[in-house]
């Protein structure tokens, strides 16, 4: 049973809809990210599941009550903003102990909660602090631990960590999926950042349009996306068109890519023309001429522990190849020479449209 | 030779901070230069003269006598007339600004929710009283507030009174003259306040249990306490020292300090006397706001007042 469900929700600005009829279930204790670009509707999704935005359609339904038609005051959500919003005028001690003085706990139960809560995001020692004395990271966990500490149904995070800096970040995220695991609280994370979601997600909702386009494992959906915008939006792909030359079978078809002749375990018709996907990393770089697709190499980038080849065929078609260097040595591979790739046939991501 | 061309170089580099930072000085200074030229010789040396003149004898001829006195102060201080009137100065100005500071939050605070057009027209409204003549903004309340004026006509046609009321040269009409004039002060630095208040620390109050209303008197209202320090400062001010509007819609009845000063310096000719009771009202009125700020500052904490 699922513990946040969306129903058919639906969010309309100036006659567009941005949300579109959005189905989504989510089991308790589960970390779930919304992954997609500007405006794909994933922080009106958010603010629509935390009552900052009605729904102008459809259900939500948190631990078997709707709740879509409550005020966000009443919906004992817990909420982490991209800029903190901690109260200017508050210390720390203040911020975290003000959901806990509105439900009207007891002074001393207040001071060991918030107690608690702080030394959970490691602030122990920073009761009596102003925000704008804290670091931004600080300022993230003193949110964090003002979210967590009236123990609310769900967490929301709204991409918290799009304002910190890169090697924070990372150490943040590991902390927030830390505690998100240890308290066991169901938690929706926004990111337009795919490495973040990937990192830390149970499931991925990839959006794009106001639509949920996958909603799947990190690994699934970086090895098998099912949409062609899911493929292009995670990672990095090369797109390449192959030609069905015949079906062999009913499982097997023979398809010719750019001259190089490779059999496909599935079903397609003959002669028709399918756009397939491949991902730089999957590519491989013989230094043989004829064994696969001839490329010439326009440039190579050395990226640490590997290396960029940007080539291009015969029909000048550009594919991108990522070498690790322990498997490649690029010195042996000359701007300008002519070299051969190829890839298994598995490795190729076709997807509907 | 390394370490030693290293030193030099950083010598020379903090020379040159030096020397920037002293030219950054003076530039500051230069830009300073004609306000500070003008608030010294047309305020403070003015102020400065007004403060001496006060403990000058009266001279029926000159105005002005040679000799050293306490007298105006002790005048003033001793006649429970003096005092009166500077009860009531004080009154009306207090009374001004929680008038305003009462009626302008909530139009600050609608002006900052609208969209940006109707933000533009709203502030031109709310500015619209400055940019009539203080004369004529009082005539039109005399006209409004006097026995057989607009309001007591219609009170009388409803058959709600049975005789006008005395509305005009009331402690009353002059309140609501200066508040009129001066509320606009009050709107602008509340809006200013209330804009720089990010929404999501608003939502944040909300998303942890607060009602609308806890969140404003908890959030919002604190964090605007800048703002109405600022429009209290502006509006008291010009409040206490205010001269037309209690002229006009006070009459003789309604003294205020600055009809005080104006009656001896400018009918009675006694300048010291002048001089005492005006500078009186700077130090009562500066008084008050540093109270006002004082009070402001211990009942919160956290954001800064100036």
């Amino acid at each position: 049973m699922s513990y946040l469900c969306l129903e058919n929700v639906v969010k309309t600005f100036n006659k567009t809809e941005v949300v579109k009829k959005m189905n989504l279930e989510i089991k308790q204790g589960e970390l779930v990210s919304f992954l997609g670009p500007s405006g794909c509707g994933k922080t009106t999704t958010l603010n629509m599941i935390a009552g900052f935005l009605e729904v102008d359609g459809g259900k939500i339904v948190v631990d078997g009550k709707p709740v879509h038609l409550l005020p966000p005051n009443k919906r004992e959500m817990g909420m982490v903003f991209q800029n903190y919003a901690l109260f200017p005028h508050m210390t720390v001690f203040e911020n975290v102990a003000y959901g806990l003085k509105l439900r009207k706990v007891s002074k001393d139960e207040i001071k060991s909660r918030v107690a608690e809560a702080l030394e959970m995001v490691r602030l122990t020692g920073y009761e009596k602090r102003y925000p704008r004395e804290l670091s931004g990271g600080q300022q993230q966990r003193v949110s964090l631990a003002r979210a967590l500490v009236i123990k609310p149904k769900v967490l929301l995070l709204d991409e918290p960590l799009s304002n910190l800096d890169a090697k924070l970040r990372q150490e943040m995220r590991e902390e927030i999926v830390d505690i998100q695991k240890r308290v066991g609280i169901t938690t929706i994370f926004v990111t337009h950042d795919q490495e973040e979601a990937l990192a830390i997600s149970d499931r991925i909702a990839v959006m794009y349009e106001g639509r949920i386009e996958q909603l799947d494992t990190p690994v699934e959906i970086y090895n098998h996306p099912q949409t062609d915008f899911v493929s292009r939006f995670i990672g990095e792909v090369n797109q390449v068109q192959g030609k069905v030359v015949k079906t062999l079978n009913n499982q097997e078809s023979l398809v010719s890519f750019y001259g190089y002749e490779q059999i496909l375990t599935r079903h397609l018709a003959k002669n028709s023309v399918i756009d397939f996907y491949i991902r730089p990393e999957k590519i491989h770089i013989s230094l043989e001429p004829n064994d696969g697709i001839v490329v010439k190499v326009d440039r190579k980038m050395f990226l640490g522990a590997k290396t960029r080849y940007i080539l291009h065929n015969k029909e000048n078609k550009h594919i991108i190849a990522d070498i690790p260097n322990t498997v490649l040595n690029p010195d042996h591979v000359q701007e300008g020479k002519d070299v051969s790739i190829q890839w298994n046939s598995e490795d190729l991501l076709a997807t509907k449209k | 030779m390394q370490p030693e061309t290293a030193y030099q170089e950083q010598e020379l580099l903090f020379k040159q901070k030096k020397k920037n930072l002293s030219k950054k000085r003076m530039d500051y200074l230069l830009l300073l230069l004609p306000t500070l030229g003008i608030f010294i010789f047309f305020f403070l040396l003015p102020l400065f003269f007004l403060f001496i003149t006060g403990f000058k004898t009266f001279d029926a001829s000159s105005g002005v006598g040679n000799d050293w006195t306490l007298e105006n102060y002790t005048k003033f201080l001793s006649d429970t007339f003096y005092l009166g009137v500077l009860w009531r100065t004080v009154k009306i100005a207090l009374l001004t600004t929680l008038v305003a500071i009462v009626i302008s939050f909530p139009v600050a605070y609608q002006i900052t929710k609208a969209n940006r057009r109707i933000k533009n027209y709203l502030t031109l409204i709310v500015l619209s009283p400055l940019l009539i003549s203080m004369v004529i903004r009082c005539y039109g309340w005399v006209i409004l507030l006097s026995n057989n004026g607009v309001v007591n006509n219609a009170l009388l046609k409803f058959g709600w009174i049975d005789k006008p009321l005395t509305l005009l040269y009331t402690e009353f009409s002059v309140v609501i003259g200066m508040v009129h004039v001066l509320f606009p002060y009050m709107v602008l630095s509340i809006m200013g306040s209330l804009e720089r208040i990010d929404p999501s620390v608003i939502r944040a109050s909300q998303n942890l249990g607060a009602s609308p209303i806890r969140t404003f008197f908890s959030i919002v209202l604190p964090l605007t306490l800048p703002g109405i320090f600022a429009g209290s400062v502006m509006v008291f001010s010009l409040g206490i020292s205010s001269f037309v509007t209690p002229a006009i819609l006070g009459g003789p009845q309604v003294k205020v300090m600055s009809f005080l000063t104006y009656e001896q310096v400018a009918v009675m000719l006694n300048w010291p006397y002048g001089s005492a009771i005006g500078f009186l009202l700077i130090f009562i009125a500066t008084i008050t706001i540093i109270i006002y700020s004082k009070l402001l500052t211990t009942s919160k904490k956290g954001v800064a007042i100036q």
